[in-house]
């Protein structure tokens, strides 16, 4: 059975509960939701790193700190179950989506071999020298930590970066 | 069940930020090391298949998330030190830098991250996995640091 439609399906309405829904906890479970759907998105596109860390990072950890976000703040009270529509805001983003559409004639199609991606010198010289010259089995690792070690220093940089440019803005010098 | 969600969000401040659940913690105390395991394996297998530094640290640091929403966040708190893991984040950064440096000293001679200098056997692979094993611990501890930086909330401010 074909599993692109319904999941793209889900990934929308999930989208969509996200934006609409009033209740701030609804919709961060929705937020939450729509996370593991397209991690669900990236194994069907056979990402797996990627879709790890979609799940890890999108539908875990950022749950995790969004609901302490609202334990410390109010949510709106009411009766109504979903946002009003803002017109001018909603247009914006159907011009937006627009404009990105018309890009999609020019993607390959998932798993074409004639893709530049595939074809490129540097995808084949990887493939074919990452495992006698890394000495690992998973070229993506062996891109991320060998070939490009210095850029992944420099993104394990960012993150400690980001933790330390926390503490400088709350004016601490511990996470405490 | 959204309603008494409702209600321990809304009475959070009251009680703290802790709620003590008998189904959370035990639930949490079975599947905490595994979940810890998992990540160790993401870590150090993600070289060859797939996984890596990052999705293990967050993996990892998922576990002192489940810890700090069963048992508490202060006692979580307590037991990590806040101190320590600034200096563990720091420490993560400096080996990850130190094993760029190694490659370039004398007896190697190689460039930076050139794991191949070493020539040692498996050498780039035991290169691969120790720099995967320095981002798990950059990310996990950073990630437990914003958990208890949000928790925490801006010192004066006011939870209203």
């Amino acid at each position: 059975m074909n599993v692109e439609l319904p999941l793209l399906a889900f990934v929308l309405g999930t989208a969509l509960a996200t934006a609409v829904l009033r209740d701030v906890l609804g919709a961060i479970i929705a937020f939450a939701t729509y996370s593991l759907a397209i991690a669900v998105v990236w194994v069907v596109l056979q990402a797996p790193d990627v879709a790890l860390t979609e799940a890890a990072v999108g539908a875990g950890v950022t749950t995790v700190l969004f609901l302490l976000t609202i334990a410390k703040t109010v949510r709106p009270s009411g009766d109504r179950v979903l946002e009003r529509l803002h017109w001018p805001a909603l247009g914006v983003s159907v011009l937006l989506v627009a404009v990105l559409a018309t890009t999609l004639g020019a993607l390959p199609a998932v798993g074409d071999p004639n893709s530049t991606v595939i074809t490129s010198e540097v995808t084949q010289y990887y493939l074919a020298n990452a495992y006698e010259e890394a000495g690992v089995q998973n070229a993506v690792t062996a891109v991320l930590a060998s070939y490009r070690g210095f850029d992944t220093l420099g993104e394990a940089v960012v993150v400690y970066s980001a933790g330390v440019g926390l503490l400088v803005v709350l004016g601490r010098e511990v996470f405490a | 069940m959204s309603d008494a969600e409702a209600e321990n969000l809304d009475t959070v401040d009251d009680r703290g930020s802790y709620v003590e659940s008998p189904i959370i913690m035990a639930t949490v105390r079975v599947v905490a090391p595994f979940v810890f395991t998992y990540g160790l394996y993401l870590m150090f297998h993600g070289a060859d298949s797939s996984g890596g530094g990052f999705q293990g640290g967050v993996v990892v640091a998922t576990v002192m998330l489940m810890l700090g929403i069963a048992f508490g966040i202060d006692p979580l708190r307590e037991w990590v030190r806040p101190a320590t893991l600034v200096v563990i984040v720091s420490l993560g950064v400096g080996a990850f830098l130190a094993i760029g440096f190694a490659t370039m000293l004398p007896p190697f001679d190689g460039a930076f991250l050139e794991y191949l200098a070493f020539g040692f056997h498996h050498d780039s692979k035991y290169g691969i996995e120790a720099v995967e094993l320095f981002i798990g611990v950059i990310v996990a501890s950073t990630i437990t640091g914003l958990f208890f930086a949000i928790d925490a909330g801006k010192e004066g401010g006011d939870n209203e």
